[in-house]
C-alpha cells in the first residue's frame, strides 16, 4: 500500500514541480508586469499627472475607476485625440479643465499596456500614499537667492549636483544676452505658465516627459533644490520677459561668415608662393593633343 | 503607422551602425588585400590647381578640426561640458566650429564646381566620386544648418549623442537619445552611417592609409618627369 503510494507520489512529483514552478513564474510575470507598468507610467505619465498628489496639467488619477469605467479609460488610453474628436463629452470636458491641452498618445501604448496602466492606477488609488502622488518640493516662498541660483544652473554656471547638462545646451530663455541659448529644445521663458505654475513645472523637471530630456537626466536627475531654484527663475522670467526674438541665430551664422572669410584670407597668404597653374599651359596643350590622336 | 516609425527608428540608429561598421572592416581590408595600389586619393592637381587650392585647402582643413570636434566630444563629453559652461566659452568654440563647419562646405562646393567645370578634371571622376560628393553635401550641409538652428550643438552632443554611440559600441543600442530630435539630426546621422558604409568604395580610403602623411606633410605637387605625351587621358 505504501509502495503503491510512494510509487504513485514519485508518478505526480513532476506535475507538482511544473505546477509550483508555473505558478511561480506566473507570480513572476505579474510582479514583471507591475513594474513595467510603473516604469511606463514614470516615463509618460507622471509629467503630468499624479496619483493622489492633486491637479498638474492633467487630472489627478486617483479613483479614476470610479469616475469612468475600464473600457472608456482603455479606449481613451490608447487614443486620446481619436475620442476627443469623436466628440466624446468627457474627453471634452478632460481637455477644457487641463486649460486646452490634448493628451497625447503615449509612445508604445497597446491594449496590453493600457490595462496594465489601468490596474496600476486602481492599485495605486488604494494605497494611502502613491509613489505617483507627485514631487513635494518645499512650499516656502521663492526668493531672489533662489532665482539668482536658478539663472546659475539655466547657463552652467553652477553645476548640476549629479552632472547633467546645464539648461542653456538645449534651450534659450529671455534675458541672457550673448547668442543667447541653444535652439534644440523650445524657448523656456513662458514654461512656467506652460506647466501650469510651481507644482507642474516642478514634476516636470523631477520626470521630464520628452524622450530627449528623459534619456539625458534618467542617469542624471535633478536635485529637488535645483529643481526649486530653476522653477524660481522660470516664474521670474515668465513674469518680466517675453520670449526671445530668433536674432541668435543671424549673429552667429555672420560671425561664422566672416571667421571663415578671414580663415581663407589666411590660407591664401600662407601659401603665397604656391604654384600658379605654372603648367597649366602645358596640361592643354598635352590634353589636345592625346585627344586628337 | 506609429509602430511603423518606431521600426524605422530601430533600423536607422540600432541596426544601420552595424551593417554600416562591418562593411566598412570587412571591404577595406578586402580592398587593402586585393587592391594595394587602389589606396589613394588620386591627386587631380596636374590637371588644375588653381581653383583646386581653393577647394582641397579650405576643405580639408575644416573638415580635420570638426572630426576632431566630434571624436572629442564622443570621448570626453564631462570635459567639453564643463568648457562649456561658461557662456562665453560655449560662444567662442560654437562660432569657431561654426567657422570650420563653413570652411569645409565652401572647400567641397569649390571641389564640386572644378570637377563639373574643367573638362580634364570631370573625365578622370569616377561615378564613386560623384556619389560620395552627393553624400558629403548633404552630410556638411546638414551639419552647418543643425549648428546654426539646431545650436548648442556641441553641449548637447555631449550629452545625447555621446552616451548614444556609447550605447552602440557596448552593443545595447539606446536610442532614446535620438528618436525625438528633428530630422535634420536625424539625416546627418544616418547619413554618416551611409559614409562609413560606401567609405570602402571610394578615394576616402585615402585616410586609412599608414603611415599616413596627409596630417603633417607639405601639400605634394604632382608633376610629369618626362615629355612624354600620356597615351590618353582618362
Amino acid at each position: 500500500m505504501i509502495a503503491v503510494s510512494r510509487r504513485s507520489f514519485l508518478a505526480i512529483l513532476p506535475i507538482w514541480i511544473l505546477l509550483i514552478g508555473g505558478q511561480e513564474i506566473r507570480g513572476d510575470e505579474r510582479a514583471l508586469q507591475a513594474e513595467q507598468a510603473k516604469s511606463f507610467f514614470r516615463q509618460n505619465c507622471m509629467s503630468c499627472h499624479t496619483i493622489g498628489g492633486g491637479r498638474l496639467t492633467g487630472p489627478d488619477l486617483k479613483g479614476a475607476l470610479e469616475r469612468k469605467d475600464r473600457s472608456w479609460l482603455k479606449r481613451f488610453l490608447l487614443d486620446p485625440v481619436a475620442m476627443l474628436e469623436s466628440g466624446d463629452a468627457y474627453a471634452a470636458k478632460l481637455k477644457k479643465e487641463s486649460r486646452g491641452a490634448v493628451m497625447p498618445r503615449a509612445a508604445g501604448i497597446t491594449p496590453q499596456v493600457a490595462d496594465l496602466l489601468i490596474d496600476l492606477i486602481e492599485a495605486e488609488s488604494e494605497l494611502e500614499k502613491s509613489e505617483f502622488a507627485g514631487l513635494q518640493i518645499s512650499e516656502r516662498p521663492l526668493t531672489a537667492i533662489d532665482v539668482e541660483r536658478g539663472r546659475e544652473i539655466f547657463l552652467g554656471l553652477h553645476s548640476l549636483e549629479r552632472q547633467g547638462a546645464s539648461c542653456i545646451s538645449c534651450h534659450s530663455i529671455n534675458g541672457i544676452g550673448g547668442l543667447g541659448g541653444g535652439l534644440l529644445g523650445p524657448d523656456l521663458t513662458k514654461v512656467y505658465d506652460r506647466l501650469q505654475g510651481r507644482k507642474g513645472l516642478a514634476t516636470w523637471l523631477a520626470a521630464p516627459a520628452t524622450p530627449t530630456m528623459q534619456s539625458i537626466f534618467k542617469p542624471h536627475p535633478l536635485e529637488s533644490g535645483e529643481i526649486l531654484a530653476l522653477v524660481a527663475y522660470f516664474k521670474e522670467a515668465a513674469e518680466t520677459g517675453s520670449e526671445a526674438p530668433p536674432s541668435g541665430p543671424l549673429h552667429f551664422i555672420l560671425l561664422g561668415l566672416v571667421g571663415a572669410v578671414g580663415v581663407l584670407v589666411i590660407f591664401d597668404v600662407l601659401w603665397r608662393t604656391r604654384f600658379r597653374s605654372v603648367r597649366a599651359r602645358l596640361v592643354a596643350d598635352q590634353g589636345e593633343r592625346a585627344l586628337h590622336r | 503607422m506609429f509602430e511603423a516609425s518606431l521600426n524605422m527608428d530601430l533600423f536607422l540608429f540600432a541596426i544601420l551602425p552595424y551593417l554600416s561598421m562591418s562593411i566598412f572592416f570587412l571591404m577595406t581590408i578586402h580592398r587593402y588585400r586585393a587592391q594595394s595600389f587602389t589606396y589613394s586619393s588620386l591627386s587631380s592637381q596636374f590637371l588644375e590647381n588653381k581653383a583646386h587650392f581653393w577647394g582641397t585647402v579650405p576643405f580639408h582643413y575644416g573638415i580635420l578640426v570638426i572630426l576632431a570636434g566630434h571624436v572629442l566630444g564622443f570621448l570626453i563629453p564631462r570635459h567639453l561640458l564643463a568648457w562649456n559652461s561658461r557662456p562665453l566659452r560655449l560662444y567662442v568654440l560654437e562660432v569657431s566650429a561654426l567657422i570650420f563647419g563653413l570652411l569645409s562646405l565652401i572647400g567641397l562646393v569649390n571641389i564640386i564646381i572644378r570637377r563639373v567645370t574643367r573638362s580634364k578634371v570631370r573625365i578622370n571622376t569616377t561615378p564613386s566620386d560623384w556619389i560620395l560628393y552627393g553624400m558629403l553635401v548633404i552630410q556638411l550641409a546638414s551639419g552647418v544648418y543643425i549648428a546654426v538652428f539646431y545650436g548648442w550643438g556641441s553641449s548637447w552632443f555631449a550629452a545625447s549623442a555621446s552616451p548614444y554611440i556609447w550605447s552602440l559600441i557596448k552593443f545595447s543600442p539606446d536610442i532614446g537619445y535620438v528618436v525625438a530630435m528633428p530630422a535634420a539630426v536625424k539625416l546627418h546621422i544616418v547619413s554618416a552611417y551611409m559614409i562609413i558604409a560606401f567609405f570602402p568604395f571610394t578615394r576616402l580610403v585615402h585616410i586609412l592609409v599608414t603611415p599616413n602623411p596627409y596630417l603633417w606633410r607639405k601639400p605634394q605637387v604632382v608633376r610629369w618627369n618626362s615629355n612624354r605625351a600620356p597615351r590618353r587621358i582618362r
